[in-house]
């Protein structure tokens, strides 16, 4: 299953320009959402938008500015719910800006989806510890069994 | 397990080939996925068939391409935007 989204834009401006739209709240307010987001590792900021009923989305996303990486680099947590701060969806958004001859690619990933309180990572968990559990068991129920073949 | 199972539904005899453990562990796993409501099985002829039970995943995927979409529409208004700036 696809966990994973991947977009690549050109655009004939410089990595300056691009940097500044993906920085400055209310450039970035201009073209993605309104926002109070800042320019500062740690700092914790939302996205506003139109609920979403069907989605079970209340239209914010709460974000955390993760790594910073001037006219590079830009990374930060995503994370929306049904509201009261209930966050169910957990995932990661990184901006990657690559200086071209005449203008900048643009490299956006958004991943590590998680559910968050779901399914998913009780799974995984559950999945890994078992597994390592299990062979456990088998290794020490071999060694029993060695052990008293060997007496 | 549940990567395999994520492909298509299985016997638990074929799973358990799959897995350097003994029948009675096969099937001790399996007991605590169908407990913790991961997966559901099925008598089909002489088979016990392990299936995933794909809700939780649907809702992730349900996301992803949402955010997709999302994505697509917010860079292309980027695009838009940063060419206005060149015409002006």
């Amino acid at each position: 299953m696809e966990r994973s989204i991947n977009h690549r834009v050109f655009y004939p401006h410089a990595p300056e320009v691009v940097w500044d739209y993906l920085t400055k709240a209310e450039l970035m307010e201009q073209w993605l959402m309104k926002n109070n987001f800042e320019l500062k590792l740690g700092h914790d900021f939302q996205f506003n938008t139109g609920p979403i009923p069907s989605m079970d989305f209340d239209g914010i996303v709460y974000c955390k500015v993760l790594e910073i990486e001037p006219l590079k680099k830009l990374t930060y947590s995503w994370k929306c719910g049904p509201g009261n701060g209930q966050i169910t969806i957990d995932s990661i958004v990184y901006w990657t800006l690559l200086a071209k001859d005449n203008g900048t690619e643009l490299l956006l990933e958004n991943s590590g989806f998680k559910e968050a309180n779901f399914n998913v990572v009780i799974f995984n968990a559950m999945e890994q510890g078992w597994l390592a559990n299990m062979n456990k068991i088998y290794k020490i129920i071999n060694e029993a069994k060695n052990a008293s073949t060997n007496a | 397990m549940l990567t395999m199972l994520s492909e298509k539904s299985l016997p638990i005899n074929s799973l358990a080939e799959h897995f350097d453990m003994s029948r009675p562990a096969v099937s001790k796993h399996i007991k605590i996925m169908y407990n913790a409501g991961f997966i559901s099985i099925e008598d089909i002829g002489r088979e016990r068939y392990c299936t995933l039970k794909k809700d939780g995943f649907d809702e992730l995927q349900k996301w992803i391409s949402f955010f997709d979409n999302f994505w697509k529409g917010k860079l292309k208004n980027l695009e838009t935007l940063l060419n206005n700036k060149i015409k002006k």
